[in-house]
Parts: C-alpha cells; structure tokens; sequence
C-alpha cells in the first residue's frame, strides 16, 4: 500500500481510527433493495444440496427452478449513506438472458428518498459484475474493496493455463474460472474509483465508521470477499454478498452459489455470523429466494418498487422515518 | 416401482377414440410443422439487439433467433479474439491498478502496457479480414472500434512514462470503459449468455 490509493487508503483509516476514539457506534437504519432478478434457476445449480429430484417428497429436493433477487443493502448511520454491493445496471447492451426486474439503484434509492449523490460509502462483498457494477453512478462514494480481490484476479489472469486464467472460456459460457464474473467493463469502474481518489483498498479487518466493520471471508465466495456488520435496533446485522447467497444455506449449512468458492471458509463465514448476531437470522443474503417473503423474516416488510423490483425495510435507527409507502 | 410393474397385454381394437387421437396427433404434426417454417424464416432473419432475451441463465432455453450458419461462423471466428482481448483490456487496467497500488513503477508499468497496443493492433487487423455476413456489419463496426479504443487507449496510458501526468490515465480509462461497453453490445448478439449471474 504506497502512492495515491495508499495515501488515500491510509487518510482515510486514520480518519477512522479518529471517529472510533472521538465517536460512540450508532445504530444504523437498513433497507434492502432487489437490483434485479434471475429468473427460472435450476435450484441444484444454485445450492447442490437442494438439487430437483422428480416425484421426490423431500422439503430439500421437492423445488425445481427458483427466482434470485440481486440484493443490495442501504444502510444510513447518521451522516453517512452506506451501500453494501451496488447490484448491476441493466442497459439496451448488457441484458444478461433471464433477467426480469432490473432497475437502476440510483432511481431505487430515491423511492427511498435519497439521492444517488447522498451515498458516502460502497463497501462491495466481492468485484464480480452483478455486484459492483453502477460505481460510476455513485460520484462522491468512496469504494471499499478488498486488496485480496485484486490480486486474486490478477493471478488467475496472469496464470499459464487457460483453465485457470480464461475471462470466459467458450462461446455462451462462463466455465467457473477464477477469472470468471469479472468482465473488463466492471473492473474499469472499479479502476476509475482507484483513479479518482475514492477507493480504499481494505487489508483484512476494517472498521469504517464506529460499530461499522469490515470482515475479511476470503475465499468464502471470491478470494477477496469481504462481510459487513452493521449495529441496528434489531440486533447486529452481517451482510455477505454471495459468501452468503442463500440464507437457507446459512440457517441449515449448506453451500451455495460455489463459484470460486472454497467451501470451508463459506462454512467459516457462516459461523462469523452466528458468532457476530446469535444465530442466522440477522444473516442478510445476497440471492435467497425467500427474500421479501414472511419466509426469511428479515426481510419481511416488504413492497414492490420500480419495475416489480423488491424492497424491504430492515431496521429503523431511532428518530428515523419509515420510507415503506 | 410402479414404472416395473406389467399389465396384461390385450389385442388391439381400433375404435372411436383411436380414430379421434390419429386426428389430434395428424393436427398437432401439422402445427409443429408450420412452427418449424416459421422458425426457419426467424433464423434468417437480422440479430438485432432487441431480441427477446427470456428464461433462466441456468436454464439454457434463451428465447431468442438462432443466428445463421453464416452468423454462427462469424461468431465462432470472433470469439477467441474477443476473448484474447477481454484479457488484454483486463491486464491494462491491472497494469494501471498495480501502478496506483504502488506495486510497479511508472516505466514498468509502460513494459506491461506498451505490448498490449501490437495486441490490440494485430486483433484489428485479424478481425478486419473475417468474412462477415450483412446482418452484423453495425455489430463488426462497433468490435473494431472498441478495439480502436484499446489501442489508443494503451497508447495514451504509457505516455505517463514520459512525463508522469496522470491525466494520461484517467483519459486511458474512459476510452477503455468505452471499448469495454461496445465489446459488451458486440456480446449482447453474438454470445448473449456469455455471462453468467455470479
């Protein structure tokens, strides 16, 4: 960590490190917002464990295709307007086949009443495309990425074997490769924060406001995948992009999503949240099906914003208005 | 288990209901015919970028015109250039992050990139000599462009080299996000699941 984003990177620790010694952790106020959905997903290719078997009885392989919400969570401590992940934007170019009910996250932030130049902060769980996409929609937020996640895209792109290395590897196909979900488009926005001086490339544990942290999960998804644990009336939260895709998984341990995942350390990331909240409920995933259902009760209260897309009120800080209609 | 188990056998008797289900089955033969006509009309047909993109990613069942033998070859012959280029652009802007991390220094980061614009040149000049059907000359015009871009692009960031002016970088980033965002159309009709939810 030297030059610019380490001087930035650096400031900005210390300007923390400051606000923990001067500043009490607040509770902060949550929603979460559906970017999008992908539609018609085999469950098994999903979570393995919940793999369709016909004419089955069981609870677990009874289910055949489910729908996955793209969450992203809003989350207003005083002052300061946090996104943890920053969903992807649906455009006339980029589709993504089975798509339905993509909205921009700056026109669903102000059904919430804030404004896309309100968010100081996006702390992203991990860098692949339906996760840190729109940073350039955000101007004056400042990313949090994970220095780890960056290196462990430039490994698997420099890497001898094409296996390994490959972007995308055949016509209609991702394959899986670590250097798979992370088109060019995605990482120049994520360059383009690094150059404007509104990136901190994190290193581990961070905390970025008082009661605010940042836990590393590397390899739980994404080799630099991080967790965000946010104070709120209802308890401490842990949100975890796709280290935690499925709140199912969380509450019965069971994998999801594997991707480049190593699944130990998805395991690992469960119990961080267990050990954080005190069970799984306050676990907040990125693609559970149940999302805004009275299923995955966080996420309960619940409305349809912008086209079709989802909204669910978490927590309120005291003071703070409800922004349910 | 039931699957296993076997009924009696008895001889067969045409009837009323047999009549009637030879009918339907000529009926539906009929229709999945003239379906197939259709589709072979909608085959030939231009790709355009406001083809219906329905069903799951996972699902493999896009409903959307396949493309031509012509289309399919061009795309076929597209695609490791494409992919070698979605490497290219990736390492420039790593080349670029590593220099901002302070890992390498402005000369060798001008090393990783200055290759890169023979890379971006060669492509261009490789993708200029497929044969492309009419039906995806915009979509040829935009990949060369967007590699036009990569080139000026990587020009533009090795010149910091010479007098250490970041603005060299940022203007290299916009050209770079721009390729990155016509490359992306380019895929959108050629290889619409080349990305898959992550």
């Amino acid at each position: 960590m030297k030059k610019l984003v380490g001087a930035v990177t650096i400031a900005l620790a210390a300007y923390g490190a400051l606000g923990a010694a001067t500043a009490q952790a607040q509770n902060c106020s949550v929603w979460l917002v559906e970017s999008s959905r992908f539609m018609n997903v085999p469950f098994g290719a999903f979570m393995p464990d919940r793999a369709y078997v016909p004419g089955s009885n069981s609870p677990n392989n009874s289910i055949n295709t489910v729908d996955l919400p793209v969450n992203v969570g809003v989350i207003k401590c005083g002052k300061e307007l946090i996104l943890y992940d920053s969903g992807w934007k649906q455009t006339d170019y980029f589709k993504m086949t089975g798509t339905e009910h993509a909205a921009p996250l700056p026109d669903q932030l102000k059904m919430l009443g804030f404004s896309a130049n309100d968010v100081t902060k996006i702390v992203v769980g991990h860098g692949h495309w339906d996760h840190a996409g729109q940073l350039m929609d955000f101007p004056n937020a400042v990313l949090y990425i994970q220095k780890e996640e960056l290196k462990g895209i430039e490994w698997a792109l420099n890497y001898p074997n094409q296996r390994i290395s490959a972007v995308n590897t055949s016509p209609g196909g991702c394959m899986r490769t670590p250097a798979c979900g992370y088109p060019p488009k995605t990482l120049d926005e994520i360059y383009g924060k690094v150059l404007s001086g509104k990136a901190v490339l994190v290193e581990g544990e961070m905390e970025v406001i008082p009661g605010v942290k940042i836990h590393p999960a590397f390899r739980a998804h994404t080799a630099g995948s991080q967790l965000l644990e946010v104070p709120t009336s209802i308890g401490k939260l842990v949100f975890g992009s796709d280290a935690y895709s499925s709140w199912e998984a969380i509450r019965d341990w069971m994998i999801a999503n594997p991707q480049q995942t190593d699944t130990v350390q998805q395991f690992l990331a469960y119990e961080k949240c267990y050990k954080i909240t005190g069970g799984y409920q306050n676990c907040v995933a990125a693609h559970e099906p149940l999302s805004y259902t009275d299923k995955y009760p966080l996420t309960k209260n619940s409305w349809i914003g912008i086209n079709g897309s989802r909204m669910a009120e978490i927590a309120l800080a005291s003071g703070e208005r409800s922004r349910k209609p | 288990m039931s699957a296993l188990v076997s009924t009696p056998r008895r001889a067969p008797r045409i009837g009323l209901k047999q009549i009637a289900l030879g009918v339907l089955l000529v009926g539906l033969g009929a229709v999945a015919a003239l379906a197939m006509v259709r589709e072979g009309r909608r085959a030939t047909a231009p790709v355009s970028n406001s083809a219906t993109l329905e069903g799951g990613a996972f699902a493999g069942h896009p409903q959307r015109a396949a493309l031509t033998p012509e289309e399919e070859n061009y795309a076929a012959a597209l695609w490791p250039i494409h992919a070698q280029i979605k490497t290219s652009a990736v390492q420039m802007t790593f080349a670029g992050l590593s220099y901002k991390m302070g890992d390498i220094d402005r000369t060798a980061m001008k090393d990783r990139v200055a290759p890169l614009t023979k890379v971006f040149r060669d492509a261009r000049s490789e993708a200029s000599r497929l044969e492309v059907p009419a039906s995806l000359q915009k979509q040829h015009e935009q990949f060369l462009g967007a590699l036009k871009l990569y080139e000026a692009a990587s020009v533009e960031m090795v010149k910091i080299a010479r007098d250490g002016k970041e603005e060299h970088l940022v203007e290299a980033q916009k050209m770079s996000y721009a390729a990155s965002e016509d490359t992306l159309r380019v895929g959108d009709a050629l290889w619409p699941g080349e990305y898959k939810p992550n």
